[in-house]
């Protein structure tokens, strides 16, 4: 349970939100319970920030919704991405990875 | 899927706050109930479910908050998308209408166009006469023009026109007032030498500056010391336009300018625009006093201390404390404190109980006064005349429009069965005629501005361009309101006939099928127009009678042949030989220039300067009673220059010198009034005083009209060697129109002008011509708008018509087919356009008897209810409809049956 304790980086959510909305169109706590599997329960994300997440996103124009019903026969509210969305994740997970490998470079220069 | 009961709803998405609320809730319990569900699965209990379902979850609360305002503020982002959406999509489709049938979108934006231009161009006339104040003007509620009233001959009339001994008392005498100024405009001449003009000048007091509120945009304004009675300081404020021209915007403070018989230092220049009180250009301002005191030197008759100069108009702004009611009273008193002091000196004065003089603070703009001018009721009239016209623009806009959308049912009714709301559709074809009316607004500016100077030049006698409607905002707010209207109005029909269709049968339909759409609302709209035609083309017969009637007046003179030569001295002081000899030398040089026909010393002028002097007769009490008897005293030779005839006895005749018998000659209104039943010849008239000579008739001539075109005056003639030699210019008549010699004969004259002195030549013609401005206005613009109207309503016959038979192709087809004539079917048109047109000849001409009592007082010996105008007009008509409905007429007489009955 690392994940307490680690400050998600400032846009880190928008972009693991983004990610796993690219296997098609998910719900709120479909996207909860992705992170959290595919992270092996190390991420541990507040779902409240990630529901205000989900709803910026929608709101600048990178996601939109769409009210369906879920594998148990509920009525849901699914999210996916746009073109704008798709873009968004390219942007930002080029920035993420390059962040990541410089700091990664530091740390291995013992 | 609608099988599924109440799926619909469940799927349907949220389009307001309250929804938007539910929604947040809904997504957030279906989380954390899937969440709970997940931990019971995996073996917790319900209770410990739920607290660690809203630990992971966080501040529920805020959170819920948060998403609710996130979600409100996308909804209205995409409101806002979705409409600017909408707008773009109606305004695409109507562009791609307007691009489809060019043609018609042509007709709709010229119709619209002249009917918004003309009102536009109409509203820029009247509101210069009406409504706006003028430039700067401070205050303009408190602001006034001071009316005298009294009752003269049992009639109480209302006077603007006063002297400054008047001026002075209610300026001493009235508290209610921050600011009282006297104004008028005087034509001086102005500068030196060859470079001489006489221009318009403001001729004012201090007070003048406090009445508006303006600031001077070089220099100073003229102050109350500058401004005393009786020599006032010679300084000159010039308007911003003179500046301009006259010194190129050069620092102008300290120069000297020649203004009448003195030189002026100019001390200031007024802003752009300001004007004064004057509603012509001036090129500037000097205070009363100097003018005054130049022109009036003799100080034994002092002209500030004289009530019988009347040569300006007061103009004051009352006190924001006192009432308009308080503030007249106090006129009053000070008016009736002035009458009683004048009585004290001249003895003529009506009596105060006859008189009951008092005044009061009426509107600035004379035309809003009781003392308005023909040309504003006219203007009025026209503004009427001219919304006319754009409600006969609007009914055809409305027809054509509507022609439109029947043909386009189809595509309407297929719109509609995809589900486009009613709403949207009346969006989209309200789009469309707003987009046509913008269009047509772009139009209407080029057309009042081109249409408007002309305009202003045959109503206001301006040369001088006017301001560009472009720059001028209020014209611009009236095109586009005037555009949204109509827009709007013309719009509404066919949206009402669109969005009532009933689907099913118009996809049914062709246009072969059921009954065929002959809408009773585009034949009213059409029977509306051939009225309002016939009314101005009534209203357009009637002032052209009018005109020519006055035109037809014998006047009692040649006016077209004649140049009244008027002597300005400018400085240089004559003693009366010298006068006399000055004006011998003038007719002696005059009848001798080539062109000339014969030329008289004159003192007076028809319509402009009437001279009456207290009469005396034998057996009359009071010759005064029975009128006003205006004189005229001339050389030998007058009445062959004038062309005035002798009835009886002779003219005034070289024995009639200055110490021979005086004589007179009167003319026959006079003859008729004095001694009716009786010979005039013979008879005996003393001027002023019982004891004052004889003059003798010696001769009768015929009437002139000289006060009013449809009056006779009563006049009589004296020989001016036996009245007043010293004073008066010259009439001379010309072998050719007047006006061509005018300014031979000026520079024939000008040698013999001693000093600075000059003299003018104005074309008798022209005095004339304002008399029968009004009427000339009211023929010229009822003509235009009436041929205008006229031409819109034959184009909407037209169209219609042409509409109805390309919709009977088939019944007409059917008809040839059965044998009818080429003839026949022609008259089965015709007939139709006629059925339409008749009843609005009928409508129009009644309205034109009902509106003819407001109508009548602007005409001149014509009958509002003019029976040949009113027939004329029916008549051409009629023949304009026919004419419309031939051209259609005839395409339908040649439909091949075979081709009609197998089409569609």
């Amino acid at each position: 349970m690392l994940a307490a304790d680690l400050d998600l980086l400032q846009g880190t959510l928008d972009l693991l939100i983004l990610k796993t909305l690219t296997w098609g169109p998910k719900h709120g706590y479909a996207v909860a319970s992705w992170i959290r599997q595919t992270t092996d329960d190390r991420l541990q994300i507040e779902e409240g920030a990630l529901y205000t997440a989900l709803h910026r996103m929608e709101k600048r124009g990178w996601l939109e919704s769409e009210w369906g019903l879920s594998e148990n026969n509920r009525r849901a509210k699914y999210y996916q991405l746009t073109t704008q969305g798709r873009k968004q994740l390219r942007a930002k997970a080029a920035v993420w990875t390059e962040y990541a490998g410089a700091v990664f470079k530091v740390l291995k220069t013992t | 899927m609608s099988r599924i009961p109440g799926l619909r709803r469940l799927m349907r998405i949220v389009r307001n706050d309250t929804g938007v609320a539910r929604a947040v809730d809904d997504e957030l319990h279906f989380h954390l109930e899937m969440t709970m569900r997940e931990l019971i699965d995996a073996g917790m209990s319900p209770d410990d479910a739920r607290r660690e379902a809203g630990r992971r979850f966080g501040d529920v609360q805020r959170t819920r908050q948060r998403l609710t305002d996130l979600d409100r503020a996308l909804l209205g982002q995409e409101r806002r998308v979705e409409r600017w959406n909408a707008f773009v999509q109606d305004l695409r489709y109507a562009v791609r209408g307007i691009r489809q049938k060019p043609g018609f979108a042509a007709a709709v934006v010229v119709t619209l166009g002249l009917g918004i231009g003309a009102n536009a161009a109409m509203f820029r006339i009247v509101d210069r006469l009406l409504f706006r104040p003028p430039a700067y003007l401070a205050s303009p509620n408190l602001a006034g023009r001071i009316y005298f009233e009294q009752t003269f001959r049992d009639k109480r009339a209302a006077n603007t026109y006063t002297g400054y001994r008047r001026y002075l008392d209610l300026r001493e005498n009235t508290t209610s007032f921050d600011a009282m100024a006297p104004f008028t405009v005087n034509s001086l001449a102005v500068g030196e030498g060859t470079d001489t003009h006489e221009m318009n000048l403001g001729v004012t007091g201090a007070d003048f500056w406090k009445l508006f509120d303006v600031r001077p945009v070089r220099g100073r304004f003229f102050t109350a010391q500058e401004d005393r009675p009786p020599y006032g300081a010679h300084v000159v404020v010039l308007s911003y336009a003179f500046w301009q021209t006259r010194f190129g915007g050069r620092d102008p403070l300290g120069q000297q300018l020649h203004i009448g018989p003195a030189k002026y230092t100019i001390i200031g220049v007024a802003p752009e625009r300001f004007t004064g009180f004057s509603s012509a250009p001036v090129i500037g301002f000097i205070p009363m006093t100097a003018q005054m005191g130049d022109a009036n030197p003799d100080l034994k008759h002092p002209w500030y201390d004289t009530y019988y100069m009347s040569w300006f108009e007061i103009f004051a702004r009352r006190n924001s404390t006192v009432t308009l009611a308080a503030a007249n009273a106090d006129l009053t008193r000070a008016q009736q404190l002035s009458f009683k002091k004048q009585a004290t000196i001249s003895k003529n004065l009506s009596s105060f109980d006859i008189a009951r003089p008092s005044a009061f603070i009426g509107p600035v703009l004379l035309n809003r006064g009781p003392n308005e001018g023909k040309e504003a009721k006219v203007a009025t009239w026209l503004l009427g005349v001219a919304g006319i016209v754009l409600l006969i623009a609007c009914a055809n806009v409305a027809n054509l429009l509507l022609a439109r959308a029947l043909k386009r049912r189809r595509e309407i009714a297929v719109r509609v069965a995809l589900g486009i709301s009613r709403w949207r559709l009346f969006a989209q074809l309200l789009t469309e005629s707003l987009l046509l009316a913008a269009l047509a607004a772009v139009a209407a500016l080029a057309i009042a501005q081109w249409g408007g100077d002309a305009m202003r030049r045959v109503l206001l006698d301006e040369t001088a361009p006017g301001p560009t409607a472009f720059a001028d905002s209020r014209i611009l707010i009236v095109v586009a309101a005037l555009a949204v209207l109509t827009g709007v109005f013309c719009g509404l029909a066919p949206v009402l006939q669109a969005t009532r269709e009933d689907v099913a049968s118009a996809l049914k339909a062709g246009s072969r099928e059921g009954t065929v759409h002959r809408s009773r609302l585009r034949a009213g709209l059409l029977v509306a127009q051939a009225a309002l035609s016939v009314l101005l083309l009534v209203g357009a017969g009637l002032f052209l009678r009018s005109l020519a009637n006055a035109n037809g007046v014998r006047l009692g003179y040649d006016a077209d042949r004649l140049l009244w030569v008027d002597l300005n001295a400018r400085g240089t002081k004559l003693d009366s030989a010298q006068q006399r000899e000055i004006r011998q030398s003038l007719l002696e040089r005059a009848a001798r220039l080539p062109g000339v026909e014969g030329a008289a010393r004159v003192v007076s002028v028809p319509f402009w300067m009437t001279w009456e002097e207290d009469l005396r007769v034998a057996g009359i009490d009071s010759v005064s009673k029975l009128g006003d008897f205006t004189l005229q005293a001339v050389t030998p030779g007058y009445f062959s220059t004038s062309g005035t005839r002798i009835l009886r006895g002779r003219g005034i005749t070289e024995e009639d010198h200055a110490g021979a018998p005086h004589v007179m000659v009167v003319d026959e209104s006079m003859a008729a009034k004095l001694w009716p039943n009786q010979s005039a010849l013979g008879k005996c008239v003393r001027l002023n005083a019982d004891t004052a000579p004889c003059n003798t008739v010696v001769g009768v001539a015929e009437d002139i009209r000289g006060s009013d075109i449809g009056k006779r005056d009563m006049h009589y003639y004296l020989s001016i060697a036996q009245f007043h030699p010293e004073t008066g210019g010259l009439f001379v008549r010309t072998s050719a129109p007047a006006a061509d010699h005018a300014e031979a004969i000026r520079r024939g004259l000008q040698p013999l002008m001693p000093g600075a002195s000059y003299v003018t030549v104005t074309p008798l013609s022209q005095v004339i011509a304002g008399e029968t401005r009004s009427w000339k206005i009211g023929a010229t613009m009822f003509a235009v708008f009436g041929v205008l109207a006229l031409v819109i309503a034959a184009i909407g016959l037209y169209s219609v018509i042409a509409y109805n038979v390309a919709q009977r192709t088939h019944e007409m087809g059917v008809r040839v087919a059965l044998g009818a004539q080429a003839r026949n079917v022609v008259g089965l048109v015709v007939r139709e356009g006629l059925v339409i047109v008749l009843p609005g000849v009928a409508l129009g001409a009644a309205i034109a008897l009902v509106a003819s009592h407001w109508l009548q007082p602007l005409l001149f010996q014509t009958s509002a209810k003019d029976p040949p105008t009113m027939v004329g007009v029916a008549v051409t008509l009629i023949l304009v409809a026919v004419l419309a409905s031939w051209i259609p007429a005839l395409r339908a007489a040649r439909v091949d049956p075979s081709v009609a009955l197998r089409a569609d």
